[in-house]
């Protein structure tokens, strides 16, 4: 399984080495979930790093459906019309479909995008 | 991308790491795609962030901790994280005594 070196090299370094243990940066994370929202105040040390593997398990999940649509589409290169697709055909990701629509990732679906807002 | 717009999303090199590790050898990934996937994992943590933060909210609680977390990413059906997540907070932990234990270590022989 890939994710097995990100956590069995936990002391020694993790996916980079040069970013610590953790495969995102933890300060970014924090000011980012800062940004969110004007309610956020205070967040507990340990919540970045939920977020950290949380964001790689997100970020694996929506490469490898982008994926799909890519080899469907009979090439090798993932491109962000890949993304899109994977975007629109799951449900649990709807939050992005505003994200996607608005980057030109979708003119190719424009009918598509078009049918999902109504 | 100068310093103030960098600061709102993740690094491209880590987005980008993580999705070649997600694709077979002979995959080729677009900038621009790596450039929207770093946006998604940002608005992803925006996201989940603001679910976590109304549930303290309405509980009168100031600070989001990592249950508040994990619970705002069953709560918005990412529930086959939490089993992954835990497991890494685990070993993240272990290292974290491993660590303290050299350092009380070496402060004791220091002192002799």
């Amino acid at each position: 399984m890939r994710q097995a070196g990100a956590y069995s090299n936990l002391l020694c370094g993790g996916i980079s080495g040069r970013t610590g243990p953790h495969s995102l940066p933890l300060a970014r994370i924090k000011k980012i979930m800062k940004n969110s929202s004007e309610d956020v105040k205070m967040i507990s040390g340990v919540a970045p790093i939920v977020f950290s593997k949380a964001c790689e398990l997100f970020i694996e999940e929506l490469t490898r459906r982008s994926w799909i649509m890519a080899i469907d589409g009979k090439r090798r290169t993932l491109n962000k019309e890949d993304i899109a697709s994977a975007v629109i055909a799951t449900d649990i990701f709807d939050f992005l479909i505003t994200l996607v629509s608005n980057s030109d990732a979708t003119d190719a679906n424009n009918t598509v995008i078009q049918m999902e807002t109504i | 991308m100068n310093g103030a717009e960098g600061d709102k999303t993740l690094p491209i090199a880590n987005v980008g790491r993580i999705m070649k590790q997600s694709l077979p050898p002979n995959a080729k990934i677009s900038k621009e795609s790596k450039q929207l996937m770093q946006e998604c994992a940002t608005e992803f943590i925006s996201f989940v962030t603001g679910e976590a933060s109304d549930k303290c909210h309405k509980e009168n609680r100031k600070t989001v901790s990592g249950d508040d977390i994990c619970w705002a990413l069953c709560s918005l059906g990412f529930d086959n994280y939490a089993e992954a997540i835990g497991r890494y907070l685990y070993k993240y932990r272990q290292a974290e005594l491993v660590k303290l234990n050299q350092n009380k270590l070496e402060t004791a022989k220091d002192k002799v």
